[in-house]
C-alpha cells in the first residue's frame, strides 16, 4: 500500500509524506501518534472504477472537458497547480453529471 | 468626458451600517463598560431577532462546526469570540449597503455568492496554513470585489462602457476596467476600505488580490488570490467576470501548501457554502419581514 496524501498529526507535523510504502509496523506507529485514518493510492483498476469521467458516455465527458476549458483565460499555459485544479474541477463536474437525474 | 476619480466615487458612498448599526453601537458601548460580560453582549445582539437567527444558524453550521450544540447567543459569543462576531456583523452590513445596485450588468445574488465563497475559501486556506485570525480572511474575501459595486452604484454609465468593451473585445474584465477608466476595481475597493478605516492588511489583501506579489501584505493577498481563482473555477457565482483568470503560482508557493490539500478544500467549500449563504443572504425562518 502506498500513502496517497501526507499524513500529519493534530499539530500539523508531517508523520509520513505521500508516496511512502506503508508497512504493518508503520501502521502501528501512526496509530500510536493518534492517526485514525489515512488515504492510500488505489490500484489502476480501482482508480478506473472510481473515476467519474470514465463512467460517463465519451461525448458527455468530452463536452464537460471542452466547456471547462473554454471558461479558462489562457488554458494552454497551465502550471502544475492550476493543472491540478483543472483536474479536480473536471472530476467535480463529472460527479455532478453522474448524480443528475435522467430526463 | 473623463471617468470619475476614484476618490470622487468613493466619497459618494454613504458610510452606513444599515439595520445592524444600532446593535454594533450597543456592542461597542458594552465593550467599553467595566461591567461588560458575555450576557450583556448577548442581550445587545438578541434585540435584533433577524441577526440572532442568522448568528445561531451560522454558529451551528459546518462553517464553525459546533454541530447544533449552540442554542443561545451568549453561548455563541463565548465560543466564537466577540471580535469574530463583530466582523461578521460588519460584513453583513456591507452586503446590505449595496442592495440597491441594479442587476442589469451583474446579478447581485451571483455577486454575493461569489464573494461569500471567496471569503469561505480564504478562511479555510488560512486555517490550513495556520495563519492567525482566519476570520479576517473571510472578511477580506467577502469584500475583495466590492470595488465593482462602487463602480456600478456610483458611475453606472462608466460601468456600462467597461462591460461593453469586455464583451466586444473578449478580454479580462479587470483589463477592460483599466482601459476604460485608467484604474480597476482593486484600486476602488482599496480607497473605499481605507476611507472606512479597515486594517491595512485587509486593504492590502483586497487591493492586490490579482497581483499578490505587489502587496506589502503578500500572504494576505495570496490567500485571497488563490481563493478567488478556486471559486471562479468552481463556478460559484460571479462578480461579472466570466473567465477563470490565471493563478499566480508564486502566490501558491508563498503559502507553502501541498497541492494535495486542494481536493479536501474544494469538498469543504461545497459542504459549507449553502450554510454560509443561508446565514448571510436568506431571510431566517420566523424573522420579521
Amino acid at each position: 500500500m502506498i500513502v496517497a496524501r501526507d499524513v500529519k498529526n493534530l499539530d500539523g507535523m508531517l508523520l509520513m509524506p505521500s508516496g511512502c510504502e506503508l508497512s504493518e509496523r508503520q501502521i502501528d506507529v501512526l496509530q500510536a501518534w493518534g492517526v485514525t485514518e489515512l488515504e492510500i493510492e488505489a490500484s489502476e483498476e480501482q482508480a478506473k472504477s472510481h473515476d467519474p469521467l470514465s463512467k460517463l458516455p465519451p461525448e458527455v465527458a468530452a463536452k464537460i472537458t471542452a466547456d471547462l476549458r473554454a471558461r479558462y483565460w489562457m488554458p494552454d499555459e497551465f502550471g502544475p497547480v492550476p493543472a491540478e485544479i483543472f483536474k479536480l474541477m473536471l472530476l467535480r463536474q463529472a460527479r455532478r453529471a453522474l448524480n443528475q437525474p435522467k430526463p | 468626458m473623463n471617468p470619475p476619480s476614484i476618490k470622487a466615487m468613493v466619497s459618494a458612498v454613504p458610510r452606513s451600517l444599515g439595520s445592524y448599526g444600532p446593535v454594533l453601537r450597543e456592542i461597542e458601548q458594552a465593550l467599553q463598560s467595566p461591567q461588560c460580560n458575555l450576557n450583556t453582549i448577548g442581550d445587545a445582539i438578541q434585540k435584533d431577532p433577524d441577526l440572532t437567527a442568522r448568528l445561531l444558524r451560522l454558529a451551528n453550521s459546518p462553517f464553525f462546526g459546533f454541530a447544533n450544540r449552540l442554542s443561545t447567543v451568549a453561548e455563541a459569543v463565548s465560543l466564537l469570540g466577540i471580535q469574530q462576531i463583530q466582523d461578521m456583523i460588519v460584513a453583513s452590513s456591507v452586503l446590505e449597503q449595496f442592495k440597491g445596485v441594479p442587476d442589469t450588468l451583474v446579478n447581485k445574488d451571483s455577486f454575493w455568492r461569489h464573494s461569500l465563497a471567496v471569503g469561505l475559501t480564504a478562511r479555510l486556506l488560512a486555517m490550513e496554513k495556520r495563519l492567525p485570525k482566519p476570520d479576517k480572511f473571510f472578511v477580506a474575501g467577502l469584500l475583495h470585489d466590492v470595488g465593482r459595486l462602487v463602480l456600478l452604484s456610483q458611475a453606472a454609465e462608466w460601468a456600462h462602457a467597461v462591460f461593453e468593451l469586455y464583451q466586444r473585445e473578449k478580454m479580462l474584465l479587470r483589463d477592460a476596467e483599466k482601459k476604460v477608466l485608467g484604474y480597476d476595481h482593486q484600486q476602488i475597493a482599496a480607497e473605499l476600505l481605507q476611507s472606512w478605516s479597515y486594517p491595512s492588511a485587509l486593504v492590502q489583501a483586497v487591493a492586490f488580490h490579482h497581483a499578490p506579489n505587489q502587496s506589502v501584505a503578500k500572504m494576505d493577498a495570496a490567500v485571497v488570490h488563490i481563493a478567488d481563482h478556486l471559486v471562479n473555477a468552481m463556478g460559484l457565482g460571479s462578480s461579472g467576470e466570466q473567465f477563470i483568470a490565471p493563478l499566480d503560482e508564486k502566490a501558491w508557493a508563498l503559502l507553502g501548501l501541498s497541492p494535495d490539500i486542494l481536493a479536501q478544500l474544494v469538498e469543504a467549500v461545497d459542504e459549507q457554502i449553502l450554510a454560509v449563504e443561508e446565514a448571510f443572504l436568506k431571510k431566517p425562518a420566523g424573522a420579521a419581514p
